[in-house]
């Protein structure tokens, strides 16, 4: 066994002193602790089950080292949530039926979180690119968009104090 | 974008409602476990050693160096297994004989497809289970395989399932289909190709099993169907009861989750450890862990009057079954019943047959073989329209088949059939169609189809559900159903929340369990809601007699005038005469009214059709629907856009037409995979594409804005008129695309996928003939 | 699973260059650099590629930014695509490189993989590099001697070679900005529209002044073992106007120019047929464009 260092991490919010060892990838070290919510599909990048925010951008975390992010920001799709709330991503993709399986949904909530850091105000063409590495066999995308749309305007809002 | 039509006027006030579904909340917040994210202490991790050849013998398989290295718990290979086998057959509910399609567990001496189990390992970490798994050492000596269902079934093949490689065969005989040809004036011709493609559900197989203190081996598993704890408990040596399926939220299945997959492994291994054992497949292990959706080569000759009416259908299927049987019979059952389409044809002849093959095996797909046979009636329909000079779709309404008609098998058809009403909508949904532009062709395509949805009559097929009222009020519904994320679990809420009058949030649903759940069925087949959901209805509505009883008796009134709704009570045309659901609870509580009901709900039950002319019943109703898409081709790279994708179905009844739109815009988005850009190749058996960076499903980039179109009959069989929408969903998308296409460039592509290869090739082709 | 390696992070760049040299730096040691690693790690997952020991160049300041001055363009080795898309004057900088970025895999890759990891993980197929070679990009070099500066397009000695020695990294790539009166655009043909492996890729560069096409760039992704400029092609059209006669035997020149293969993605006789299509296309859409604004 290669030496095993500890990383601190924020995780969701949580500051957290983490073992990996080098090879571990952040996919592995989030559900060893128990983030159960990042979905290992792949594991080769093809299919972004495994999407997380790293300093609010989303990565795949099944090709990212755990041993590279010393003292970065982690959210997982658990994170997002508001105490009991739902955020306005997760409650849109409840309300628009965008969710089926749900196996591919929270990489998918993850990479619209981070289109969103970026472009409040998305258009299709933008919400199409930024989830082109999130596959998902169960909704046809449609709603999905639907419902980045309606986040993205619910976040507005909220950010003009509507 | 979703457009509902009722014709019926029923007062339904949960029924039909795009409530947000009960298992919506869990997903989004992250907070659903699916089997994968079970962990037990004291729990060894597993790996499958596969096989990197198709046909082989194994020669010699040393673990010895394995089961040295620190950290490994067992080593099993054959040899330390007893003799038993597992089932492939359909998990049946009767106890009916099964068909002899028994699959070794582990390779005892002839490997017979790429990937097939050689060893099984566990141990104290996945590190070190894949590394003793690298560690086992044998020799497989390469056999001559066949690759090829056609060279497969010729005098001196190499057997791959006794006595002649020759798996299933279906054949049907109605009619005179010589006379049916001679009265043709057109004979339309042509054989299609379908190829082997992956469900590429998002969760790959996953499992933990621990044996508890009744040494009861228990799996929780991803699966589509928990009643496979019998065939589990065959295959390991222990009685029935020994073995218990509990399930978890299914990150997708179509299919591909129907068969056992990880379950006797688990289970071999936590026998021999007596500690809980986890096995979750890589992407690379579900590629070769799960059987794939069959070939077909379909042979299609229609014969066509002047005014574009079917004289006869002759049809010839060959099907890939790989290297087990599978549900091979079954689905090649399936595309004969499907093989002339949704259309009135009074001399059929059908002769189908599956072949066993050194390639992967093939096995239940949604569409299950209806889905190949729609790929090639619908591009006949379209090339017979060309021929004769007729509309693409009046051609079809000449020859739609009609309530009361007889299907291929001489059943007559008892429900609705609105495939005209839908594939009309579905085509004006379509509206201005897009120019072309240059080198880039537009172009237009329909398909309809006739998919079955209950499970084959001669299956005797049942489903039990139990619903319960707790004294406050609130409401408990349990069923063995698995969800595989459709929404059973949530639309079996809404039927209870219907009839007891309660809102969705006041029914918790417990599901998926084989141990305490009554067993609901397999979801397969688009049969879980009609089965279930009619279970969950028949039980629901006897405690709604019961407590409707109890408030007529305390109103004065008859029960007849009693409804319950918005957790009330009350007398239908007397607002004034009401009382809140708990009370009514309370006071049936107190009284000793039975508050709960087991109910079993019964399928149609028969015997089986008539082997040598297929006639007889086959499924218990069927559903007809359509999809009409826009496509531009770039006729230089041959690259194909779908612009629009509109499916228009008629599902009897939505239970909750966002889970059924979901299913209508994921099944346009798989069936355009289908027709344009996933296979699954094998060259001399071995798997080229083991991953979604060679297995290409559609992106985001690669879709349109689907939009579906629900119509409802009530004419279906399941609960309040309900059909089905899982599997009808995808079946008509890839003849569609494929009718399309062929629109814009003026050639037919034959063979799935359409790449943009085989556009340019065909196109080639077609300017040399000129 | 992994094999076992250790993960160092060096803070600067001449830390991370030795710990690449120990060891004489002859690659032998295993000493490998990590970029954004979406190839890498998969690689190393996959035990294609085995290694000892990691260098992750992920904290090295000056392996990051954008800049611009007199018309030279130069991107630090740690720019990954979504920062090229983030950029807004990249569209007039490298607009096939643009074009290339938006096709790049998805998001999540985006936001990690560099433009200096693609141009070094040595596929034909890596799509930021018919893009940057249409652009006369150069690579510079550094290592524990001093730095050097490599045309990308001698950069590439032969399928997964290039001009790197192993202890040596990518620190910058530079090009000059298109001149007002040119064109730059790239094409990817693959058998999906999202996160795809390419089946084909052309870049093309044509800049015009009074009437005559001064500099022809025709780069051509996955049709050989490099990616590679259809140098005769470009010769057919430098000094001239560019009829749709010329443009048709220059597109047909560059299939000729191509070597490609059959493989699962499509057939070699295809890819040949789409870079004379592609090829074409492109010229045709790029002396319309410069022909036009003037």
């Amino acid at each position: 066994m290669r030496e095993t260092e500890t990383i601190t991490l924020e995780i969701n919010g949580r500051r957290r002193e983490i073992a990996a060892p080098p090879n571990q990838t952040l996919l592995e070290t989030l559900r060893e602790h128990g983030y159960f919510e990042v979905k290992s599909g792949c594991e080769k990048g093809d299919c972004g089950a495994c999407a997380v925010l790293v300093d609010g951008e989303a990565v795949d975390s099944c090709l990212t080292l755990t041993g590279t992010l010393e003292g970065r920001a982690i959210t997982t799709v658990a994170g997002l949530k508001r105490g009991e709330e739902l955020h306005p991503l997760q409650a849109a993709f409840v309300k628009l039926g965008s969710i089926q399986c749900g196996y591919c949904t929270p990489g998918l909530i993850m990479a619209a979180q981070s289109l969103l850091n970026e472009t409040p105000d998305p258009g299709e063409e933008d919400i199409r690119l930024a989830l082109s590495g999130n596959l998902c066999r169960c909704t046809g995308y449609t709603k999905v968009f639907d419902a980045v749309q309606e986040a993205a305007q619910v976040l507005r809002e909220e950010e003009s104090g509507l | 974008m979703t457009e509902t039509e009722s014709w019926a006027n029923v007062n339904l006030r949960q029924v039909g409602r795009p409530l947000a579904r009960t298992d919506a909340p869990g997903k989004a917040a992250g907070k659903t476990r699916y089997a994968g994210d079970y962990t037990m202490p004291n729990m060894l991790h597993a790996k499958v050693l596969r096989s990197p050849e198709a046909s082989a013998l194994l020669r010699r398989i040393d673990v010895s160096k394995a089961r040295a290295l620190p950290g490994v718990a067992c080593v099993l290979t054959a040899a330390d297994l007893p003799d038993r086998k597992a089932s492939t057959d359909i998990p049946g509910q009767t106890g009916k004989k099964k068909l002899a399609t028994d699959q070794q567990v582990l390779v005892k001496e002839r490997v017979r497809y790429h990937g097939e189990p050689l060893a099984l390992v566990a141990a104290e970490t996945q590190a070190i289970a894949e590394q003793a798994a690298e560690l086992i050492d044998f020799e497989l000596e390469p056999l001559p395989g066949v690759y090829d269902p056609f060279k497969a079934m010729r005098p001196g093949a190499p057997v791959v399932t006794a006595p002649d490689n020759v798996v299933g065969e279906h054949k049907v005989r109605k009619g005179d289909i010589e006379k049916g040809f001679a009265e043709a004036d057109e004979i339309i011709e042509n054989t299609f190709r379908t190829q082997f493609i992956e469900h590429a559900f998002l969760e790959p197989e996953v499992g933990l099993a621990w044996i508890d203190e009744n040494d009861v081996i228990n799996i929780r598993v991803a699966t589509q169907v928990i009643e496979h704890f019998r065939p589990i408990a065959e295959a390991v040596g222990v009685p029935h009861n020994k073995v218990r399926i509990l399930g978890a939220l299914v990150g997708g299945g179509f299919g591909g989750k129907e068969d056992v997959t990880v379950e006797i492994y688990l289970a071999l291994l936590a026998q021999a450890t007596g500690r809980p054992v986890r096995l979750a497949y890589t992407r690379e292990d579900s590629m070769f862990g799960h059987g794939k959706r069959h070939p077909f080569v379909i042979t299609h000759r229609t014969g066509f009057t002047k005014d574009g009416r079917i004289t006869a259908v002759k049809v010839t299927i060959t099907a890939d079954s790989g290297a087990y049987v599978f549900l091979s019979p079954y689905v090649l059952l399936y595309a004969t019943v499907a093989a002339p389409g949704p259309y009135r044809v009074d001399n059929v002849h059908v002769d189908a047959v599956a072949a066993a093959t050194n390639n992967m095996f093939t096995s239940a797909f949604r569409g299950f073989g209806a889905a190949q046979a729609c790929v090639a009636h619908e591009a006949q329909m379209d090339e017979a329209a060309k021929a004769l000079g007729i509309d693409r779709m009046e051609l079809r309404r000449r020859n739609f088949i009609r309530t009361g008609d007889k299907l291929v098998t001489g059943h007559p058809i008892e429900s609705a059939v609105w495939a005209d009403e839908c594939m009309t909508k579905a085509w004006e949904a379509l509206g201005e169609r897009t120019p072309d532009a240059g080198p880039v062709k537009t172009g237009r395509g329909v398909a309809t189809y006739q998919q079955s949805y209950g499970r084959i009559t001669w299956l005797h097929d049942t489903s039990e559900a139990w619903v319960g009222v707790e004294v406050d009020g609130s409401v408990v519904v349990r069923s063995g159903v698995t969800d595989i994320g459709a929404g059973q679990v949530s639309a079996l809420g809404q039927i209870a929340a219907e009839l007891l009058g309660v809102g969705l949030d006041d029914v918790t649903i417990y599901n998926s369990d084989s141990a305490v759940t009554p067993l609901a069925g397999t979801t397969t087949a688009t049969r879980g809601l009609y089965m279930t959901g009619n279970a969950v209805r028949l039980a629901a509505e006897a405690i709604r007699g019961r407590f409707l009883a109890r408030a007529a008796r305390e109103f004065g009134v008859e029960p007849g005038e009693v409804d319950l709704a918005e957790s009330k009570a009350f007398v239908t045309d007397r607002p004034d005469k009401s009382m809140a659901f708990k009370a009514l609870v309370a006071l049936c509580a107190s009284e000793g009214v039975h508050r709960s009901e087991l109910v079993m709900f019964r399928a149609p039950f028969t015997g089986q059709i008539d082997p040598e002319t297929g006639q007889g019943r086959v499924h218990p109703d069927y559903a007809y629907g359509a999809q009409a898409v826009e496509v531009a081709v770039d006729t230089e790279t041959g690259e194909v856009t779908v612009l629009k994708s509109v499916g228009a179905h008629d599902v009897g009844q939505a239970i909750n037409p966002d889970a059924v739109a979901g299913q209508i815009e994921g099944g346009a988005a798989m069936g355009q995979g289908y027709a344009l850009s996933e296979e699954l190749c094998y060259e001399e058996g071995r798997l080229t594409t083991p991953s979604f960076s060679e297995y290409l499903i559609p992106t985001a980039m690669d879709v349109p804005r689907y939009q579906s179109i629900i119509l409802e009959s009530r004419s279906g069989l399941g609960p309040f008129g309900a059909k089905g929408i899982g599997e009808p969903a995808l079946t008509p998308v890839a003849p569609a695309i494929a009718n399309a296409v062929a629109d814009a460039i003026g050639v037919r592509v034959f063979d799935l996928p359409i790449t943009p290869e085989k556009i340019v090739m065909a196109l080639r082709r077609a300017e040399a003939a000129e | 699973m992994f094999a076992e390696f250790d993960l160092v992070m060096p803070g600067d760049l001449d830390e991370a260059l030795d710990i690449l040299a120990e060891a004489g730096g002859d690659g032998d040691a295993g000493i490998l650099p990590l970029a954004g690693g979406t190839n890498l790690v998969v690689d190393l997952r996959a035990r294609r590629i085995r290694a000892d020991k990691l260098v992750g160049l992920g904290r090295i300041a000056a392996l990051r930014g954008i800049e611009r001055s007199n018309g030279r363009v130069t991107i630090g080795a740690g720019t990954t695509l979504s920062d090229i898309l983030r950029d807004p004057g990249m569209v007039e900088a490298a607009p096939s490189l643009v074009d290339s970025a938006r096709v790049f895999a998805g998001q999540m890759v985006r936001n990690t993989a560099t433009v200096a990891g693609n141009v070094c993980c040595g596929s034909p197929a890596a799509d930021t590099v018919p893009p940057l070679l249409s652009l006369d990009a150069e690579v510079t070099l550094a290592g524990k001697g001093g730095t050097r500066n490599v045309p990308l397009a001698d950069f590439f000695l032969g399928y997964q070679e290039d001009e790197r020695r192993p202890a040596e990294l990518v620190t910058k790539i530079a090009w000059d900005a298109p001149k007002p009166k040119s064109a730059n655009l790239f094409y990817k043909l693959a058998r999906r529209k999202g996160d795809a492996i390419t089946v084909v890729g052309v870049a093309v560069t044509v800049a015009v002044e009074a009437g005559k096409c001064t500099t022809a760039r025709i780069a051509l992704g996955a049709v050989a073992p490099v990616v590679k400029r259809a140098r005769e092609a470009e010769a057919l059209l430098e000094g001239e106007a560019l009829t749709p006669e010329l443009i048709e035997a220059a597109a047909r020149q560059a299939a000729e120019d191509s070597s490609p293969i059959d493989d699962v993605r499509a057939s070699a006789d295809y890819r040949r047929h789409s870079v004379h299509a592609l090829t074409r296309r492109l010229l045709s859409q790029a002396w319309a464009q410069v022909t036009e604004g003037g």
